[in-house]
């Protein structure tokens, strides 16, 4: 920007000239004699400090800049005398006859005019209105002010000292006055006075004396000011100024009327032009054309605009003064090119597509700046080539570097305080309703509707930073063009333009790098806050600062550029950046003559292969070799280390391990695979020697080189056996072997060998470390074989099967890259026997038999765990030695066995509860009696570290699951009696006696039990035994178990039986409620095992069942004789018993003689008996004379119940009821004691519960009187059944 | 007559900003500085995607989430950028000129790298010889790129060759 006169560039404000306020001239002649006491020490005066205020708050409001687009009221302060004298309007004075014809003296008619004949505008008409003439005129002055009244003095003295000096002040003012108002200018006086003064009442009298005699303006043409504070004067300041605006304004539309009047007529004249052809008129002065005049008069409508902060007028003017300048830059015949006046307009066209972009910038149209930018480049690069200064020029160049550097300095002004650069992203973050909106407008304006589609890339503008680079780029083509020139003139031609002569004084680089910079900076600033990581965009740009300079030869610059970005470009592997980065870095390196960087750099060149082909595999290795042949390092004593972590390393390298665990003591094999580029040779590298360095604390391996037949061309794979190395114990010397360590452009060397240690640890290959010794250069690369390698990892580990051909197996494995040692397992067997299944109730045996079956000596602890089972109350346990846990049992020790001894362990399994599997695990551990073997361990290493794998111990896990089943089921059956013996009076003593029992309620239960074996290997049963327990309801009366014996041995499926009597009392109460049977049988048996011999003794416990005696009411008991003589009578025997707990009952009873009656019956026919009482019963007896020989039937007896006189039809149950009996009271039940048939509930075939119920007809069998007593009984039988559903 | 885009180059930038692929479509030897354009633009697509703007539901639609517009003009292209779901980058650089580039043009242009992209990287032979587990599949989005596969590059040039075939015609 600093290349453009300042006045063509600045923002143009209304111009005010300040007099008065001079601090170097405190006292003006009129006030002198005012203040006589010069003597007084220099104390402030009010005065002079106001003034000096007043000075800045003027001057210091604005500032002379390109970038002001704000518009608040403020002018340009200019400080001036009080009678500095304006320029000249025109050449003539204003009473010579030709004045007005003549001409202002810098016009292009004036022939002293700077611009005769044909300028069209300079630079100093904009000073002249800047500087020389401004808009408004202000005087600060002082008014006289009288001393207080002094002796002598009266009140008339004063005031005609007081009218002498305001007449003074007002020819002053009215002096001024006369000038500024041949200007058209506005002059405004403010009289400083003090305080008192303001509240002299004379005021008003002496101000409107001077207003008048001055010849002032009656609006806003005279202030008063007294010494106020700073604040109070920027009040007045601002409220001068609003006040001084509208005039200034119409100073200013004044002069646009004016030069609007001068272009209308000088466009309406058409005044002839000669027609002049360029040839002719090089040389002559020739007018200036119309088009310059129209340029010039729009121009200066521009600037008026511009002064009065019309943007939009204004750039309106100036687009026209352009649009007109640029038509007079297409034709050579107006502005011949490479003249003075061509160059003028240049530089004014130059300014004024600032002026434009900057006014469009103001109004924040951002692509319509960047657009006119453009084009502006874009047409002045076509006149350019017309003019013969074209893209091969260092001129072009250099004019477009300016173009790009100006723009970007006003970007940068602008940015600084009020533009804001737009943003392309994110596009359309509008709401829904905006994007409708701007929808429905896209439709109706078809440039909309683009805008919203997309944008024009080149109208989107960015921060400066990029314009600055632009500019940068620029100059370095200007630089080519020039070198390119001068190369030429080298060859002998001369150049001798001035143009060129002034090129030569350039510093091309400097300002090259003056540009970077400040691009470097704007690009740091606009990218997002981010210390670590500097940005991409300004990488680029330290790229190119390192480039300037090293082509201007400051090298070490350069490498510190170049080492701060090679770290981000290898971070993010862009080796395709990273390569030309490399070269040059090299070369600087080279310049700078620091070696041990240029081996670096070739190093990492080498590994990278940067600008390597493989037509030439050799270029590299053969820099790096003269580099170590001609050069001496700097230090020499410890090798130079060349760390490539950051980047690729120069082989590739990776670790293979055959096996991922090994034993201690055992040869893991692996294989090193060092590859070498596809398009670099390092045949001729002198590697010296490998050091293999494991992840122990064992010495590296080292391979020294080996040289090999120079003749012999390096074969692509190449193996080379290591042998056996062993890390632990760590050898005290490192190893040493020879192999050639020569590689070839993409040639592999395969170090194979295997590796093995005497403790168990992890064994990797931590870094390989190359050491090249070449003269007195000692260099050290060392390589990590990284298994994740970008490249590579695509690409499984080989493990090389065959050199010739090479042949390759993948390792698919992920920790190919290291192995574990662990201890040789123990060889511990644990064989576990048992004879299952397993029965409830014994002590199930399992032999657990463990053998040492390793060379060594073990300790050996077993553990046992019993799952829990989910089964229904099983509580089981396990139990060894001395130990026994429903759960665990712990460290079972089993004692140290020798080789080959084995112990043999019983563990008891214990089940209770339902069948089902019991799982157990069993644990062997094992533990090596050995000490470990004694490595010398430096004390350094920690020994927490490698103290835990030490511990040699193995452990060997089983698990056993048992099925347990049942050895022994029983089922019950159950029927019950009614006792036949005479129930005991209800006047009884003994009833209430000591035993609650009562005896006649009591029933007689019979319990049959079938005991059946089913256990599959047999028992042998010892003990079959009855445990009474008896209680207050039931009472084990007798058993057959305590004659029978049942020992012996019992196979699967045999049964034995045994039948209990129990006298059982019903629950009154609750008569459903059953009573737990009184007793258990208790069996107490062995397993039979399968040689014959028996286990161990166990038992098993089974409990009687539940009881649930029928309880009666009224119920009658027939009692007759089994058999009978023909003709002997027997009695019949009814026994009422009233069971019931509360009611009495009033049977009565009914024989039912048939004629078919084998019997005479002497007894009661149909009779009551008495009322009977809770607990009370009666008997009756009938005598009966069998006249029938055979099974005859007994008379039917029939009871029945009246004492409720309800009759329930059909209710009363019974065989024996006779249906059509008049119902007089309730059946009462007739139950033959000889066979107490009692409903018993009982399955059908179909599963469905039936109640049987027994006919109730007593038999007897009645025999002749001969017949023998020796003839068996036949008992009753059943007659009928009558099945009722339930 | 709509705008005539000449593309210049193109560059996939893997999700961890390695180059992938890098094509360029002009001769000279210009072909380092659309390398350093790639790897510049990631600047400006970095702070993009971390300052997007939460969209509402309405407007996120898949294509103009990946669309990072127009990310800067240098010299004389102007460089687009695109970022798949899986954040792989994908960057043009047009031929600058004076005239407005319609986003839907620009839009087509990144689908179809986009689908060539994808269509490379599934290619099951990139993965041929990969260890079971324990590698990236950053690997093998790198590797779609690496010069052993022509198909990917191929694809590539034919969308360029499209491109010109529609500047040419239209």
């Amino acid at each position: 920007m600093n290349s453009y006169p300042p006045e063509l560039l600045v923002q143009l404000a209304p111009v005010m000239f300040v007099a008065g306020l001079d601090a170097q001239t405190p006292q003006s002649s009129t006030n002198a004699p005012a203040t006589p006491s010069t003597q007084q020490p220099p104390r402030p005066d009010a005065f002079q400090l106001l003034s000096m205020r007043l000075r800045d708050a003027l001057v210091s409001q604005r500032k002379v800049a390109i970038w002001q687009p704000e518009k608040s009221k403020t002018f340009q302060v200019v400080l001036v005398d009080k009678d500095v004298p304006f320029p000249p309007r025109k050449m003539l004075r204003p009473d010579d006859p030709q004045y007005s014809a003549s001409h202002s003296p810098l016009s292009p008619l004036t022939p002293t005019s700077p611009l005769y004949p044909d300028g069209v505008i300079a630079p100093i008409w904009i000073r002249k209105h800047t500087t020389l003439v401004p808009s408004v005129f202000v005087m600060f002055t002082r008014i006289y002010e009288s001393p207080p009244l002094q002796a002598g003095q009266t009140e008339r003295e004063r005031e005609v000292e007081e009218k002498r000096r305001d007449t003074e002040l007002s020819a002053e003012i009215a002096q001024r006055k006369k000038s500024t108002n041949e200007r058209g200018l506005k002059l405004t006086v403010v009289l400083m006075a003090s305080r008192r003064m303001l509240d002299d009442p004379t005021l008003d009298g002496r101000l409107t004396y001077i207003r008048r005699q001055s010849g002032l303006d009656p609006r806003a043409a005279l202030f008063v000011l007294s010494p106020v504070s700073p604040t109070e004067i920027g009040d007045f300041v601002r409220s001068l100024q609003d006040a001084l605006w509208e005039p200034a304004l119409e100073y200013y539309t004044n002069h646009s009327k004016r030069v609007r009047r001068k272009r209308n007529r000088h466009s309406q004249a058409t005044s002839y032009q000669l027609p002049l052809s360029p040839m002719a008129s090089a040389g002559i002065a020739r007018p200036l054309r119309p088009e310059g005049w129209t340029v010039r008069y729009e121009y200066k409508m521009a600037c008026f605009a511009e002064f009065r902060g019309e943007d939009q007028v204004a750039l309106k003017h100036y687009q026209d003064a352009y649009s007109t300048l640029i038509i007079m830059f297409g034709s050579t015949a107006i502005l011949p090119p490479r003249t003075k006046r061509w160059a003028e307009a240049k530089v004014l066209a130059d300014c004024i597509n600032v002026k434009i972009v900057k006014l469009y910038l103001y109004n924040n149209e951002h692509s319509l700046a960047l657009s006119h930018q453009n084009s502006h480049m874009r047409k002045f690069a076509d006149f350019s080539r017309g003019w013969g200064i074209g893209e091969e020029t260092f001129e072009f160049w250099s004019w477009l570097a300016r173009q790009h550097r100006v723009f970007a300095e006003l970007l940068e002004q602008g940015t600084r305080s009020s533009l804001k650069i737009p943003t392309a992203y994110p596009t359309p973050t509008l709401s829904a309703a905006a994007l409708a909106v701007q929808s429905l407008e896209a439709s109706q304006i078809g440039l909309e509707a683009m805008r919203v589609l997309g944008l024009n890339p080149n109208q989107a503008l960015q921060h400066p930073g990029f314009y600055y680079y632009m500019a940068a780029r620029c100059t370095e083509r200007r630089r080519e063009r020039f070198l390119a020139v001068l190369e030429t003139e080298v060859d002998g031609q001369q150049t001798n333009s001035p143009g060129f002569a002034n090129e030569r004084k350039v510093d091309h680089l400097a300002i090259v790098l003056e540009l970077y910079t400040r691009a470097y900076e704007l690009f740091k600033k606009w990218s997002p806050q981010n210390s670590q990581n500097p940005g991409r965009l300004t990488l680029w740009i330290a790229y190119r600062i390192a480039q300037t300079y090293y082509d201007s030869g400051k090298f070490d610059m350069a490498v510190r550029f170049f080492e701060r970005i090679a770290k981000t470009y290898r971070r993010e592997s862009w080796e395709s950046l990273l390569h030309p980065l490399l070269s040059q870095w090299y070369a600087c390196a080279q310049q700078l003559g620091d070696m041990e960087l240029s081996v670096k750099l070739l190093i990492e060149m080498l590994a990278y292969g940067a600008t390597a082909s493989a037509d030439d595999p050799d270029v590299l290795q053969d820099d790096l070799l003269a580099v170590l042949q001609s050069t001496v390092p700097s230090v020499t004593e410890e090798p130079l280390v060349v760390d490539l972590s950051e980047s690729k390393s120069i082989l590739d390298a990776s670790v293979v391990f055959w096996d991922h665990e090994i034993d201690v003591g055992e040869q893991a094999r692996f294989q090193i695979l060092l590859s070498s580029q596809p398009n670099v040779s390092l045949s001729s590298i002198p590697f010296t020697q490998l050091a293999i360095h494991f992840s122990t604390q064992a010495p590296p391996l080292i391979i020294k080189h080996h040289q090999p037949d120079p003749d012999v061309d390096v074969p692509t794979v190449q193996r080379f056996d290591l042998g056996a190395v062993v890390v632990a114990p760590a050898p005290a010397e490192p190893a040493e072997i020879e192999a050639e360590l020569q590689w070839g452009a993409g040639s592999t060397i395969v170090f194979t060998g295997s590796v093995s240690s005497a403790l168990p640890m992890h064994i990797s290959v931590s870094k390989l470390v190359f050491t090249i010794k070449v003269n007195s250069w000692w260099i050290e690369v060392p390589i990590v074989p990284e298994t994740t390698r970008l490249e590579n990892a695509l690409v499984a580990p080989r493990w090389l099967c065959s050199v010739d051909p090479p042949r390759f197996i993948p390792i698919r494995r992920e920790d190919h890259s290291s192995v574990r040692v662990r201890h040789r397992p123990h060889q511990v067997e644990v064989a576990i026997s048992h004879e299952g299944p397993a029965y409830i109730g014994e002590e199930f045996p399992i032999e657990i038999n463990i053998t040492n079956q390793d060379d060594r000596e073990l300790e050996v602890v077993l553990d046992v765990l019993l799952q829990p089972t989910e089964i229904d109350e099983a509580v089981n346990h396990v139990a060894m030695d001395d130990q026994r846990s429903t759960s665990l049992l712990k460290a079972v020790a089993c004692g140290v066995l020798a080789p080959g001894v084995s112990v043999l362990k019983k563990l008891y399994l214990a089940n209770t509860g339902a069948p089902g599997e019991r799982v157990i695990d069993i644990s062997v551990q094992s533990h090596s009696t050995a000490q470990p073997p004694t490595s010398p361990v430096s004390p350094t290493t920690p020994a927490s570290a490698t103290a835990p794998s030490l511990v040699d111990r193995s452990e060997t896990l089983r698990t056993l699951a048992v099925p347990t089943v049942l050895p022994i089921e029983v089922e019950h059956a159950v029927t019950y009696r009614r006792p036949t013996k005479p129930q005991p009076g209800l006047a009884d003593l003994m009833t209430f006696e000591g035993s609650q029992k009562d005896e006649a309620a009591a029933v007689e239960a019979v319990v049959t039990s079938i005991v059946s074996v089913v256990a599959t290997s047999g028992l042998v049963v010892e003990n079959v035994v009855l445990h009474r327990k008896n209680t207050e309801v039931a009472e084990v009366m007798d058993c057959s178990v305590d004659q029978d014996d049942f020992s012996g041995e019992w196979l699967a499926g045999d049964e034995f039986g045994d039948k209990c009597r129990i006298s059982v009392i019903p629950n009154a109460e609750h008569p459903d409620a059953s009573i737990p049977g009184p007793g258990e049988y208790e069996v107490t048996w062995r397993r039979l095992l399968r040689d014959g011999s028996h286990g161990s003794l166990s038992t098993t416990r089974f409990p009687l069942p539940q009881l649930l005696p029928p309880s009666d009411g009224l119920i009658a008991l027939l009692d007759a004789p089994t058999t009978a003589r023909l003709h002997v009578p027997i009695s019949l025997r009814l026994t009422v018993r009233n069971r019931h707990p509360t009611r009495t009952a009033t049977p009565t009873v009914q024989i039912e003689p048939d004629t078919m009656d084998a019997f005479v019956i002497a007894g009661l026919r149909h009779g009551r008996m008495p009322v009977l009482l809770p607990g009370q019963e009666d008997a009756l007896t009938w005598n009966l004379i069998p006249v029938q020989c055979g099974l005859v039937r007994v008379p039917r007896v029939k009871v029945l119940d009246r004492r409720s006189a309800v009759q329930l039809a059909g209710a009363s149950a019974g065989g024996g009821a006779t249906e059509s009996e008049q119902a007089e009271g309730d059946d009462v039940e007739v139950v033959d004691v000889r066979w107490d048939g009692r409903p018993q509930r009982v399955l059908d075939e179909e599963g469905a519960e039936v109640q049987i119920v027994k006919g109730h007809d007593a038999y007897v069998l009645v025999s002749s009187a001969w017949v023998d007593k020796g003839i068996g009984i036949v008992g009753p039988r059943k007659k009928s059944l009558q099945v009722m559903r339930a | 007559m709509p705008p005539q885009l000449r593309l210049n180059a193109v560059a996939f930038v893997s999700p961890q900003n390695h180059p992938i692929l890098i094509r360029t479509f002009v001769q000279g030897p210009d072909e380092l500085k659309y390398h350093y354009i790639a790897h510049t633009s990631l600047d400006v697509i970095d702070e993009r995607s971390a300052s997007e703007p939460p969209l509402t539901a309405a407007m996120s639609s898949k294509s103009t989430e990946c669309y990072m517009n127009l990310l800067y003009t240098m010299e004389d292209v102007a460089v687009y950028g695109y970022m798949t779901p899986l954040k792989v980058k994908i960057i043009i650089a047009l031929a600058l000129t004076d005239a407005v580039v319609r986003d839907a043009d620009v839009l087509t242009i990144f689908k179809a790298l986009h689908t060539v992209y994808r269509q490379s990287v599934a290619n099951p032979f990139l993965r041929l010889s990969a260890p079971i587990d324990g590698y990236n599949d950053n690997a093998a989005l790198l590797a779609a790129g690496s010069p052993k596969w022509k198909a990917f590059r191929r694809r590539v040039d034919d969308i360029g060759k499209a491109v010109g075939a529609v500047a040419v015609t239209a």
